[in-house]
C-alpha cells in the first residue's frame, strides 16, 4: 500500500520534525505532498477546493502527531494514512449531502462506448458522481489497491457491506460510462 | 471486461498530484498558532525501574493528600450530590442508533476531544479552533444524517 514512499530516506527529517523543527516538515511536505494530495482528491471527489482544504488539515494534524510516530512504518505510510483518515472523516460528515448523492434511478440508460475507451477526465468525472461511501469504496479498493478488511476498519462498515458498495461503484460507474460489457 | 482489465485501468488513475496552489504557506501560517510537539520522554533502559517508583510514590502521595482534604472537609461537604448533576458535567459520548454512523460518531467525538485538550494548552491557537469548529460542524451533520428516515 506504500510503494511511492519505497527508497526515499527521510528518517533524520522525520527527527527533525517531531522535536520542532518546521524546516525538516517542510521538506516533509514537498517530499509527500503529491501522494497525498493525490489520495485526498480522489476520495474528496475531484474536488480541487476540498481537496487542498483536506490536504492542508492532513499535514497540520499530522505536525501535532508526530511526536507520537513510532517508525514502525515508513513515514509516508503513516501520513498517507492519516490523510486518508481525514478524507473519510470528512465524507462520513457530508454523507448526506443531496448535491453528491446519486440514485440508481437517475442514471442515464447504458450506451456504447465501451470503458476501456473512457478518457481517464471522462472516468474521474463519473467516480466523482458516485454517492460519498461507494465513491470512498471503489477509490480505496480499486484505485488504491485497499483490502476489504483494511476499508472495513477505517470506514467503520463489515467486510460484506464493503463488497457490497464496491460492487454497487462499480455498477453504477459503468451504467454512467455507459458499458454493456 | 475482466476483473483484472478493470483494475488495471483503475490503478492508473492512481497517481501523485500537486496542489493548484502551494498549501505549504498556509500550513506555516496555521502551524505558528499550534505549540512545537512535545518530544516523548524517552527514558535510558536503566533509569526506567527507578522512574516507575518514583511514579508510583508520587501518585501514592498524591492520593494520600486529596484523601487528606477531603476527609477534613468531609462535614461541610453536602450530604450526596445529585446524580443529575453529575451527569451534567459528564455527558456521554452521543452514540446514533444506526450502526452505519457509530463509527463516525466515536471518531469525531474522539477527535473534537482531542482538539479540546489540546486548546487547553494552546488557547490562543486559531488553527486548533478551525478543527475544532470544522469538527463539531460535522458532528452537527452527522446528527442531521441520523435524523433523517432511512
Amino acid at each position: 500500500m506504500s510503494p511511492v514512499s519505497a527508497g526515499v530516506n527521510d528518517t533524520d527529517d522525520v527527527r527533525a520534525a517531531a522535536a520542532g523543527d518546521r524546516q525538516a516538515f517542510q521538506r516533509l511536505y514537498h517530499l509527500h505532498v503529491g501522494r497525498v494530495h493525490g489520495a485526498v482528491y480522489r476520495l474528496a471527489g475531484y474536488d480541487h477546493a476540498r481537496a487542498e482544504d483536506l490536504t492542508q488539515d492532513a499535514f497540520i494534524r499530522a505536525w501535532q502527531k508526530l511526536p507520537g510516530f513510532r517508525h514502525e512504518s515508513a513515514f509516508g505510510t503513516w501520513l498517507y494514512r492519516l490523510a486518508v483518515n481525514v478524507a473519510l472523516m470528512d465524507i462520513r460528515a457530508r454523507g448526506a449531502d443531496p448535491v453528491s448523492m446519486l440514485d440508481d434511478d437517475h442514471l442515464p440508460d447504458a450506451g456504447e462506448i465501451p470503458f476501456c475507451a473512457a478518457e481517464r477526465e471522462e472516468l474521474q468525472r463519473a467516480i466523482s458522481r458516485l454517492p460519498p461511501r461507494a465513491r470512498a469504496v471503489l477509490v480505496l479498493h480499486d484505485i488504491e489497491g485497499w483490502r476489504h478488511e483494511d476499508i472495513g476498519n477505517e470506514l467503520g462498515m463489515a467486510l460484506g457491506t464493503s463488497k457490497a458498495q464496491l460492487h454497487r461503484a462499480r455498477g453504477l460507474l459503468r451504467r454512467l460510462l455507459g458499458d454493456n460489457s | 471486461m475482466s476483473e483484472f482489465e478493470w483494475l488495471r485501468q483503475m490503478r492508473q488513475l492512481r497517481r501523485p498530484l500537486v496542489p493548484q496552489r502551494d498549501l505549504w504557506s498556509a500550513i506555516d501560517t496555521a502551524l505558528d498558532d499550534i505549540a512545537p510537539p512535545d518530544t516523548p520522554s524517552r527514558p535510558a533502559p536503566g533509569n526506567t525501574l527507578r522512574r516507575r517508583w518514583l511514579a508510583a510514590a508520587g501518585l501514592a502521595a498524591s492520593i494520600m493528600l486529596v484523601g487528606g482534604i477531603v476527609w477534613r472537609n468531609l462535614p461541610q461537604a453536602p450530604a450526596s450530590v445529585p446524580v443529575a448533576d453529575i451527569t451534567d458535567m459528564t455527558p456521554d459520548p452521543w452514540k446514533p442508533a444506526d450502526p452505519r454512523l457509530s463509527g463516525a460518531a466515536i471518531e469525531l467525538d474522539a477527535a473534537r476531544m482531542e482538539l479540546q485538550l489540546a486548546m487547553q494548552l494552546d488557547p490562543g491557537s486559531a488553527a486548533l479552533q478551525r478543527l475544532l469548529d470544522r469538527t463539531m460542524l460535522q458532528q452537527d451533520q452527522l446528527r442531521q444524517l441520523a435524523r433523517q428516515p432511512g
